[in-house]
């Protein structure tokens, strides 16, 4: 039996890139994987968002009505759904004007009990040092 | 030259920017570059916002992540892709992409 804790890190602003999104579709991904692993074994995913990463949490974020793409809002809140522990950094949050006010907090529509998480970094830090693999994006 | 440059980028393009110096030029915020529109980093506006220029930033870029007209900086008007196109016809020359 064992569990392997991945750590996915978004850094960047969503949209311009794939980039950030993949980062929620991996760690959604990771959650089906049971069938390959031996009765017993585990994989968690945490998620962060850090620096301009932390602009993928804005709420009300319009991608479906505007390009017919599912908004990094709705992956966020499948994450909160799948019971991913969610991070975001209190600090970058600050220095870039938002507040808990401005992002996705919860999934209630979705049925999800988890909450999104705005600690320090220090906090995450700490996330990613009890992590087997980190992951950046 | 009137010049009008496509900022598509929240980080790296100010310094390009401060290069160019046409007789009229016109900033336009698609993408990601809509954040200097929007975002107070530290309290401050983005000091791409400090330039000489017209500003405009695209209210489908804008709405897709989750900003409004309300979060916009007063410095800048928000467009749609219609408005684009007559500002790039009607007032412009050229056009750069950043």
């Amino acid at each position: 039996m064992a569990t392997t804790k991945l750590g996915f890190i978004v850094q960047r602003p969503p949209y311009k890139s794939e980039n950030p999104k993949l980062a929620l579709t991996h760690a959604i991904a990771s959650q089906s994987v049971e069938i390959y692993l031996k009765d017993g074994d585990l994989v968690t995913a945490d998620v962060a968002f850090v620096g301009d990463g932390v602009l993928n949490c804005l709420k009300n974020q319009k991608a479906m009505d505007i390009y017919a793409l599912s908004s990094t809002e709705s992956h966020l809140k499948n994450c909160l759904l799948l019971d991913l522990n969610v991070y975001v950094c209190k600090e970058d949050l600050g220095k870039l004007g938002l507040s808990e006010n401005d992002i996705v907090m919860d999934a209630e529509e979705f049925g999800a009990d988890m909450k999104v998480n705005v600690v320090p970094f220090d906090e995450i830090s700490k996330m990613m040092e009890g992590m087997n693999h980190l992951l950046f994006f | 030259m009137k010049l009008a440059v496509f900022v598509s980028d929240y980080r790296n393009t100010v310094e390009t920017l401060e290069r160019l110096k046409p007789e009229k030029l016109g900033i336009i915020l698609v993408g990601n570059g809509v954040y200097h529109a929007t975002v107070k980093e530290k309290g401050n506006a983005s000091p791409l916002l400090e330039k000489s220029a017209d500003f405009y930033a695209l209210s489908e870029d804008l709405e897709t992540r989750g900003l409004s007209s309300s979060h916009v900086n007063s410095k800048v008007k928000v467009v749609n892709y219609g408005d684009v196109v007559d500002l790039l016809f009607n007032n412009y020359e050229k056009t750069a992409w950043l």
